[in-house]
């Protein structure tokens, strides 16, 4: 049976590029699938782009081609990546710079285009197609003039191209996390683009390796102890069978370990529906997964299947939302939990004289409930606490009246009650994004593919 | 001696705007069906007390012996606006696993 084998080189923007080193040296991979997308992480490459045109990609792409690159060109690995976030052309520009650096003459590498509508969103508005959140009914004109970005997330169908025309790197803005996976299944395997059946089963397991290491044992909460060498944690190599079945297992002689336990609970991860896993390129049903231990390290993974792919594509739309504005301080015994309200206290007197302006504003109490808050567990109240460490936060219409929180906290130091420390320095303030979800007709998407190749100069 | 979830499952939760996503796998079969008569979807209402805000669903995977609760306004507006520290809603999942249950 035609089989392919796919390595998890990057499961998200900032991840250690060691893991991946680790695989082109020793795992028997023909593809390195790389993700470096989240849902925010658009906003912030919009947001790079407008201020400097050449930006807008994950910039970690080119430290980790660095690292990569030589051994997967003399081992004909080839690279899926949706680096170019909000740029694909800037940042396919910056590889082949590379690639010229290190000589690699004869790469070829793709840019697949088409996610972007942010310039087309008033005429979308104009032929009907309204954009309504999906999530609370809002009409989009509540926010259309604080939009950042809107990209679709599209399907493999511009990989597929891309690899059917010999590239070797292939980069993406926002396709799906599943479609850097799906689009080598489909190349290598010949599944047709609505053999829904496979292309579900490809999907589920897309789902389950897309992550990195929390397959193979990152964050595994069944049996924390036992992982052994997170540190050095090996990400997942999978080889996908004709028949859409997988077998999942990771970098030879790396950390961390791939059972059920661990698989399952990756397989879990950001799931709604098990039975509607809604992708641009099919609804997959992982509701009926089977998980078997087939070898020290190896799972198979079977019995997920497919249903038609929705007539709609998502949309990720941001919008700018305020700014956080932050502040942290800690009280010691003896009263420390009455002086860390009566810090607080303090810190909302000063803001007021500040006039400080604020829709929202959160107070946890760091060491007790700031992981769920007041209203799962009680604001502590013991008299005998050795330490209290109190996290105030707001939302604040203004970068102004988020600064003002640090500020004010400050004089906590020498003005307010006894026994404060901790306070730190001024943290950077954090600009708040909306995400937008909406929805398109896929019809008014059109995946564009281009291929350059390197050349000597 | 007091049971809790933790003692029949193991799970991980995310985030998908101001969704949070949290699965729990039974540790046997016969936890599985434990899991199934009491982690219902008011009783994981009750036990965050007002932390998830929308509604709660409950999925199952059956052959994995796992579940999946789908809930919504978990995240104060979505791990982009949130001014919660589990803006993520990366560690749902462990005050689930500490949710009591009934019997021995």
């Amino acid at each position: 049976m035609k089989s392919v084998t796919l390595g998890t080189g990057l499961a998200f923007w900032g991840d250690s590029i060691r893991p991946a080193i680790d695989m082109v040296e020793r795992a028997d991979i023909q593809y390195l699938c790389c993700d470096h997308l989240a849902e925010l992480t658009m906003s912030i490459l919009n947001k790079q782009k407008s201020k400097k045109p050449d930006l807008g990609y994950t910039t970690d792409i080119i430290p980790f081609l660095r690292g990569v690159l030589v051994k997967c060109r003399e081992r004909g690995i080839r690279i899926i990546s949706n680096a170019g976030g909000s740029n694909p052309e800037a940042c396919t520009r910056e590889v082949v710079k590379l690639c010229e650096e290190l000589g690699l003459y004869g790469t070829k590498v793709a840019t697949v285009t088409g996610d972007d509508i942010l310039g087309r969103i008033d005429d979308l508005l104009g032929q009907g197609i309204d954009l309504v959140n999906t999530d609370t009914g809002q009409p989009l004109s509540e926010i259309r003039d604080k939009v950042t970005h809107a990209n679709v997330y599209i399907g493999c169908d511009g990989i597929v191209e891309a690899l059917e025309q010999g590239a070797d790197i292939v980069i993406c803005g926002r396709v799906t996390d599943a479609a850097l996976y799906l689009g080598p299944m489909r190349h290598e395997l010949g599944w047709a683009a609505d053999d829904w059946e496979r292309l579900g089963a490809g999907t589920g397991v897309a789902h389950c390796v897309e992550c990195g290491g929390q397959a193979t044992g990152g964050l595994y909460s069944g049996g924390w102890q036992d992982m052994q060498q997170l540190a050095s944690l090996g990400y997942p190599v999978t080889t996908v069978y004709e028949n859409g079945e997988a077998i999942l297992s990771k970098t030879p002689q790396t950390g961390g370990n791939v059972t059920v336990g661990t698989v399952s609970e990756q397989l879990v991860y950001e799931v709604m529906d098990p039975a509607n896993y809604l992708t641009a390129d099919v609804v997959a049903d992982v509701s009926q997964i089977r998980l078997d231990q087939v070898g020290r390290d190896q799972v198979r993974i079977s019995n997920v299947g497919g249903k038609p792919a929705p007539a709609t594509l998502k949309v990720n739309m941001g919008y700018r939302a305020g700014f956080v504005g932050e502040a942290q301080f800690t009280y010691t015994w003896p009263d420390a939990v009455k002086k860390a309200k009566a810090g607080l206290q303090f810190l909302d007197e000063r803001l007021k004289q500040v006039d400080f302006q604020a829709t929202d504003r959160r107070v946890e109490y760091i060491g007790r409930n700031s992981m769920w808050g007041p209203e799962v567990i009680p604001n502590p109240t013991e008299d005998d606490l050795t330490e209290i460490v109190v996290r105030f936060a707001a939302r604040c219409p203004t970068i102004e009246d988020a600064r003002k929180v640090f500020t004010e906290s400050v004089p906590l130091y020498n003005n307010g009650p006894a026994g404060a420390s901790g306070i730190g320095t001024r943290p950077p303030i954090k600009e708040l994004f909306g995400i937008w979800p909406c929805l398109i007709p896929r019809e008014l998407i059109t995946i564009e593919t281009s291929i350059v190749e390197v050349q000597q100069p | 001696m007091t049971r809790r979830v933790w003692d029949l499952a193991h799970g991980r939760s995310g985030d998908k705007g101001d969704v949070c996503n949290i699965g729990l796998i039974a540790r046997s079969p016969a936890a599985y069906e434990t899991l199934l008569a009491q982690v219902t979807p008011e009783r994981v209402r009750t036990h965050f007390n007002g932390l998830i805000k929308g509604s709660i669903e409950r999925f199952e995977l059956p052959n994995i012996h796992a579940i999946n609760f789908v809930c919504r306004g978990a995240l104060d507006g979505g791990g982009t606006l949130s001014l919660r520290s589990d803006h993520l809603g990366k560690v749902m999942y462990t005050w689930l696993l500490r949710m009591e249950l009934d019997g021995e």
